[in-house]
């Protein structure tokens, strides 16, 4: 037998166990509120993510490869001809409206409306419910633009005309 | 006591780390204080700032993304030289007789795709926070210039393997600022050095991928997170009325 008495604890002897939850004035329920050390509650999740990413990123390289077409050569124009995967709207764009409107003045004013932002929006309030005309705006935005980017990418072939993407495919990444 | 407690209490994690106990949360406040890779971080935030439902974890997505950019670029750039006539035997050098060169290549270019969907993806998380408004507005306008740069960064790497791919893209991107008026035609002659995409901007996009956008992406990230860190704290102040 241990000569170390084990129901005694910080020099305080235990007499018995009650099941139940504690008093009220003891328990400790973690409010959102409370401010936390990010060392380490944050740094484990960001660990945690950055290892995720990685994960994926060393899982994608195994199974695609980047590609690489014949070397370039400014006689030969492939058809169709397309930007990178991002500028796919503005193309787009470019295809739908005159070049002004489309090639300056709409990168333009996203540029110019995303810098103005906090200061075209001065409604403090930072609950969705209560700022909808923003909310509304973006959300109309983003889906209009990544629609744009999809039919780019995707949805054109030669000459810039419809093709759908599961019958011929022209995207490149 | 653990083997990295007595390590701190040495005389020389003692001069490392200059706080040797990490008993209470002041200990450990002033150890993360101390500490050099740590203060980009707030030693404190609030319980739902880190939740994923706050941010998605979509900005330390992007930072790792860009230092996979970072790691497996300048691998890539051992083995490539900039001109016309030897870029893409360069590339297809690289595939095939450089050790993990093509899969170091697939990791660069992957990463990229993907840090510019984190890097708006980020931006969109930030918008339906409502982030953006006083007095964090500058910092939302730091990161539009990181987004236009992200974008850069991609369009300009996107050249350097010379391929069809490579040459009609930058070809039909660099067509966009010719519809600029009065300044258009000039700012396209000087982002690709002549009238067509040809050597000089194979040069000019490779100095601007591997030199110049990436170290005004790192200043300006670093201003981005330092105004995060104390914007985060800012909210901690208020929080226990000590603004």
């Amino acid at each position: 037998m241990s000569d170390i008495d084990p129901t005694t604890s910080s020099d305080q002897r235990v007499l018995g166990f009650v099941e139940g939850t504690p008093p009220v004035g003891d328990r400790k329920i973690p409010r959102e509120e409370d401010s936390v050390m990010v060392w380490p509650h944050l740094l484990v999740r960001h660990a945690v993510v950055a290892l995720a990413v990685i994960v994926f990123v060393l899982l994608l390289a195994l199974f695609f490869n980047a590609p690489l077409r014949e070397m370039a050569n400014p006689t030969v124009t492939p058809n169709p001809e397309k930007a990178p995967w991002y500028f796919a709207a503005l193309q787009e764009l470019l295809f739908r409206f005159h070049p002004l409107v489309a090639g300056v003045l709409v990168p333009g004013a996203i540029i110019v409306g995303l810098v103005a932002l906090p200061f075209i929006d001065r409604n403090p309030d930072t609950r969705q419910r209560n700022r909808k005309v923003a909310v509304a705006t973006f959300t109309i935005f983003m889906v209009v633009w990544i629609l744009l980017t999809v039919i780019g990418f995707a949805f054109r072939g030669p000459n810039w005309g419809w093709v759908w993407p599961w019958l011929e495919w022209y995207g490149e990444l | 006591m653990s083997l990295m407690d007595s390590i701190r209490k040495s005389a020389v994690g003692r001069s490392i780390w200059r706080t040797p106990k990490r008993v209470t949360d002041r200990d450990r406040a002033a150890a993360h204080w101390g500490n050099f890779f740590l203060h980009i971080y707030p030693v404190k935030m609030r319980r739902e700032q880190i939740s994923f439902k706050w941010s998605w974890f979509l900005g330390v997505a992007s930072m790792v993304l860009y230092g996979s950019l970072v790691a497996s670029g300048v691998y890539l750039m051992f083995f490539y030289v900039p001109s016309p006539t030897t870029a893409y035997g360069d590339i297809i050098f690289l595939q095939t007789n450089v050790a993990f060169g093509q899969y170091i290549r697939n990791i660069h270019r992957w990463s990229a795709h993907l840090m510019v969907v984190a890097v708006a993806a980020h931006m969109a998380k930030m918008f339906y926070r409502g982030a953006y408004k006083p007095p964090r507005e500058f910092n939302w306008l730091i990161g539009v210039v990181l987004l236009i740069l992200t974008l850069l960064l991609s369009f300009t790497g996107y050249l350097l393997p010379w391929d069809q791919l490579a040459y009609w893209a930058i070809t039909v991107g660099t067509s966009m600022t010719e519809f600029v008026p009065v300044i258009g035609d000039t700012v396209r002659a000087m982002l690709i050095g002549g009238t067509e995409v040809g050597a000089q901007t194979l040069l000019r996009f490779y100095v601007l991928h591997v030199a110049v956008l990436p170290s005004l992406l790192i200043g300006l990230i670093m201003i981005h997170l330092w105004r995060w860190r104390k914007d985060s704290m800012l909210e901690v102040d208020v929080e226990v009325g000590n603004e």
